[in-house]
């Protein structure tokens, strides 16, 4: 345990720069109540009203489960990279067979659009896709913009336009 | 084992004694006074080249070239007021900033600065600590240092500090698989997790540093992911502040918030010193033949390479933000999850293969590339079911239903003004965040 005592001091350190900091910061900084506006939630200064949102895009989650797959892998390939030598090719195959297997289930992953983050190309099938240069055919009201089934062009929709 | 055995610093070999206590005591009071001031000087250092970049003069009246800007700016804040917003969780908001330094702090622990030094009959290295876990208590400080973003954002009970705080978990756990497995290459070749072990490895010859032992690929993955992994631009998307404002930083002042950024330095400065360690020979560099008196300065020559290569990576990231636009998050995303993870693990596969043999590194190699076109094929398919199964929301179905097709105006009966609805679908699914 020798080898962590630097580490240890190092802690105590950074901890009494920390502990100090805040100290200084008490006796330093102005001691005025704060008003009610100074304590309300940031937002550019209009009033919140509506409270921060509690749920999420699903993927964020996606990716938290993923992660946990990659890292129980990067957990297991450490001990097997320090010992490699005494294994021979039989450390080898099996780290290509345990490769495999995650592999497998990366390629199911993306195969299934788990990775796909961008913005939606496509709001209903059987029309063509949306890209940047149909965004701007479709806003200039120049032809090129996306058409709808029926084959009949997608009018903007703005007020401005429709008056 | 003589692993164990060599893995052991010389300084603790013969027990704990005051004397050994006070040159650690000595070595980690050091340590942290060089990375105090090294932090300094990187914010200066770096204001002062984006300013070059950008054809301004930057900092320049606080002391010669302005190079007191950063503590000028540090005592300012030590005045400012110390404000916790109402809604704010208070005991998780003051913990954050704990929580992001001190492992800031303590993962510079474990960088070899130089080589052996010999003081009062005492031989220890230039590292202030050597212990058996080596690289992993570097990958431990930086998943903890996840926590203290995370909780940043959630505890100030406020909009853009929760959406900066989701985004940088997902971006930090991306990223940190293609770290670890970077890391794993480096573990390979070497045999052994520990810094010195690391560096020692790469000694003597330009050939045996590990980014051309390892053929330069796992360098590059390691050094983006690292920029993604700190926060930097271009990856700088939690505290993007033309959407977000400040990120998960936003409610914090005074001095909570010059800790968080204070870390984020140090961090920079942790990473480049570990990118030079793993891949580039930490201290290890030509000595030159310095005889008499000059020879007692010869263990100051390997620090002086190590703080050059370390400064040459520290003035890549300044160049890279000043060169470089903010990723898009699904960008972010792909690169980290689709491109960078399946290279990292199928270069490992092919490092391992060679150091077996050369069939085995064969084969491999043309296995990686098989499964990179696997890859290929699955992404393709992935964007084909999306154009097939386009989720729709209730409103755009109805919209694209309608006689005639087109949008519906506002004013029009029910639906209100339909294209914002349709944005509003596509934000649900998640594109905007």
């Amino acid at each position: 345990m020798d080898a962590y005592l630097p580490i240890l001091i190092l802690l105590i350190l950074g901890l009494l720069f920390a502990a100090l900091s805040f100290v200084a910061s008490t006796f330093l900084a102005p001691k005025k109540k704060p008003t009610a506006a100074k304590i309300a939630p940031y937002e550019c200064g209009i009033v919140p009203e509506v409270e921060p949102p509690s749920r999420f895009p699903v993927r964020f989650y996606l990716v938290a489960m993923i992660f946990i797959i990659f890292d129980i892998e990067v957990v297991f390939l450490y001990p097997w990279a320090v010992i490699f030598r005494q294994l021979g090719s039989f450390g080898l195959v099996e780290v290509v067979v345990f490769a495999a297997v995650v592999f497998v289930a990366f390629l199911f992953l993306i195969s299934n659009g788990a990775f796909s983050w961008g913005p939606v190309v496509r709001l209903t099938p059987g029309v063509p896709a949306r890209t940047s240069s149909s965004t701007i055919a479709r806003i200039s009201g120049r032809p090129g913009g996306p058409v709808t089934a029926a084959g009949v062009p997608v009018s903007t929709g703005t007020p401005g336009q429709a008056a | 084992m003589t692993l164990l055995a060599n893995n052991e610093n010389p300084l603790f070999v013969h027990g704990v004694s005051w004397m050994v206590l006070l040159i650690v005591v000595i070595q980690a009071v050091v340590v942290f006074g060089a990375l105090m001031i090294s932090v300094m000087l990187m914010i200066w250092f770096e204001r002062k080249v984006i300013s070059d970049m950008q054809s301004r003069i930057g900092p320049n009246r606080a002391g010669p070239f302005g190079i007191m800007q950063t503590l000028a700016d540090g005592i300012k804040l030590f005045f400012k007021e110390d404000l916790q917003p109402e809604q704010a969780d208070r005991f998780v908001f003051k913990l954050a900033p704990y929580l992001t330094i001190i492992p800031a702090f303590l993962a510079f622990a474990i960088v070899p600065l130089g080589g052996e030094v010999t003081l009062g009959g005492h031989r220890f290295y230039l590292q202030l600590a050597n212990p058996p876990m080596g690289i992993l208590f570097l990958l431990a400080m930086s998943a903890i240092g996840v926590y203290g973003t995370m909780l940043a954002g959630w505890a100030s009970g406020s909009k853009y500090p929760l959406l900066g705080s989701v985004r940088a978990s997902a971006q930090l756990i991306s990223y940190e698989a293609a770290i670890g497995m970077t890391v794993v290459m480096v573990v390979l070749v070497t045999g052994s997790l520990t810094t010195h072990d690391i560096v020692v490895a790469q000694a003597t010859h330009l050939w045996q540093w590990n980014v051309i032992r390892l053929a330069v690929v796992p360098f590059v993955i390691f050094f983006i992911a690292v920029i993604a992994e700190t926060n930097r631009p271009p990856f700088d998307l939690v505290e993007a502040e033309q959407e977000l404002v400040g990120g998960f930083v936003t409610e914090y002042s005074s001095i909570r918030f010059a800790l968080f950024f204070l870390a984020e330095f140090m961090n920079t400065i942790t990473m480049s010193a570990i990118t030079v360690t793993l891949f580039f020979g930490g201290p290890d560099g030509p000595v030159p033949h310095l005889g008499g008196f000059w020879s007692h300065l010869l263990w100051i020559v390997p620090l002086l390479w190590f703080l050059g290569k370390t400064i040459a990576f520290l003035f890549a990231f300044v160049w890279l933000r000043g060169a470089l636009p903010r990723l898009r998050y699904d960008q972010l995303m792909d690169l980290g999850w689709r491109r960078l993870i399946p290279l990292s693990l199928g270069w490992l596969l092919i490092v391992a293969g060679f150091i077996t043999g050369g069939w085995w590194g064969t084969g491999l190699t043309a296995a990686v590339v098989v499964s990179a076109g696997l890859i290929w094929r699955a992404a393709i398919v992935g964007a084909r079911r999306e154009d097939t199964q386009a989720i729709l929301t209730p409103v755009g179905r109805r919209l694209w239903r309608r006689p005639g097709g087109s949008l519906p105006q506002a004013g029009d009966e029910g639906s209100g003004d339909g294209a914002d609805e349709v944005v509003g679908g596509l934000d649900a699914r998640g594109g905007a965040i």
